[in-house]
């Protein structure tokens, strides 16, 4: 088994457990890092196909898209914190929650 | 030997994963997920993308942990209270819901253990296109730096490296539209605590150091603009811990520059670049290298300065109401 195909197994794992904890999970902090690991998932793909491409180096391209792509990953999840904070300081809630 | 390393970093990441989602305690799930992105720091070593390990384990894991501890300051004191106060009510309330959530539970983990042997499948069998290092290996020399990271990011695919710089001011001014500008207004006092003085002095010229060093490196090895500017950024950080926040000592006007010239800059050189005859952002082979650096120490500086402004307002954002408590 070679190396590349570990994690690209692996990856389809985390992937899949990010999917299950924004689903399971209820408080917003845990969507948040349901999503980061859900993208974990999605950048290890990517860096693990690289490696499998790799010649003198391994393939720039992906190692490229996936540090802009973390870049993107933990503004946008600031910005979720911001949100799960306001929503929290308005309404005291820290989950959505539709029985009243 | 080495297949053995990368099973058990493999079984790690994905039981730290499961674990941070499982833990009964949110400050459990947060110090899990920052151990979950050391581990795919290390997997990402192991694969030879050292630029990403770096970028993962400085934002990603501590950066973005940074923000988790700081939400949770909030979340939990007052969430404890709120939820012995749900259990009481949950508790007079006739439990007739288990058996209707137990239906949604079953299909859910139905539908996720479907969906893994598709994803399973989906990663095993993707084609092998032989991928772009053949193409980034002949252009390189042409690129004006040597290591193949730096050369896809601020040449190749600069395109993208500035939208991404436009991408980070976007969500800070998401989050300065979600929370309310308060940022400028906090007055300035120092810490009176020796030890985080003592910290501040220490640490600010060394990762100045440090994040300068990784942003020449970036030319020859890994190392670049974005692991630069969260060393600076963690500058900022600590500064505003320190009680000595940046953007209100500084003015406004030099914190809008700050934040802006990563961007600004790059458009301009690519707007120059158009008016001499070239493509945008197509650098002249003769003096890539050092326009390269220039652009890379701009994108740093507002990239650091975007970081510590969302830290800073996020930090604020529910000093607001308590504030406004405490006078009531």
């Amino acid at each position: 088994m070679e190396t590349y195909q570990i994690y690209t197994l692996t990856s389809a794992v985390l992937f899949v457990i990010g999917i299950g904890g924004i689903f399971a999970s209820k408080h917003f902090i845990k969507k948040i890092i349901a999503t980061m690991i859900m993208g974990g998932g999605v950048f290890l793909t990517f860096v693990s196909l690289a490696e499998r491409d790799a010649l003198a180096f391994a393939d720039p391209v992906p190692h490229a898209l996936v540090i802009t792509g973390i870049v993107v990953a933990v503004a946008s999840a600031a910005f979720a914190l911001a949100l799960a904070r306001r929503i929290y300081q308005l309404t005291g809630e820290e989950s959505f929650t539709d029985d009243k | 030997m080495s297949v053995l390393i990368d099973i058990i970093l493999a079984i790690l990441a994905v039981y730290l994963a499961l674990q941070s989602l499982l833990a009964p305690r949110l400050t459990q799930s947060v110090f899990l997920f920052f151990a979950f992105g050391l581990a795919l720091a290390l997997a990402w070593i192991r694969l030879g993308a050292v630029d990403v390990a770096i970028t993962e384990a400085a934002i990603a894991a501590g950066f973005l942990g940074v923000l988790f501890l700081d939400a949770l300051r909030d979340f939990s004191p007052r969430g404890s209270e709120k939820k012995e106060n749900l259990e009481a009510v949950q508790n007079a309330l006739p439990k007739n819901n288990t058996k209707s959530l137990l239906l949604p539970g079953m299909a859910l983990m139905l539908g996720l253990g479907l969906f893994l042997l598709i994803a399973l499948e989906a990663v095993w069998k993707i084609p092998d296109g032989g991928g772009l290092t053949a193409a980034a290996e002949a252009l390189l020399p042409e690129s004006g730096v040597e290591h193949p990271v730096t050369a896809v990011l601020l040449n190749f695919r600069a395109y993208d490296t500035w939208l991404e710089i436009g991408v980070i001011l976007l969500g800070l001014l998401a989050v300065f539209a979600v929370g309310g500008i308060k940022i400028y207004r906090k007055p300035v006092m120092a810490t009176q605590d020796p030890l985080l003085r003592q910290v501040i002095l220490f640490f600010t010229p060394v990762l100045f150091l440090f994040g300068a060093f990784l942003l020449y490196i970036g030319k020859t090895g890994p190392g670049g603009a974005f692991q630069a500017a969260v060393l600076w950024g963690a500058i900022g950080i600590l500064l505003h811990l320190g009680g000595r926040p940046v953007f209100s000592m500084i003015p406004r006007w030099l914190g809008q520059l700050l934040l802006t010239i990563g961007l600004g800059f790059f458009l301009i050189l690519g707007f120059l670049f158009i008016a001499g005859g070239a493509t945008l952002f197509e650098y002249p082979p003769a003096h890539a290298g050092v326009l390269i650096l220039i652009v890379e120490t701009m994108a740093a500086i507002s990239i650091a300065a975007a970081l510590t402004a969302i830290f800073a307002n996020l930090n604020q954002m529910n000093e607001g109401p308590n504030e406004i408590e405490s006078t009531n």
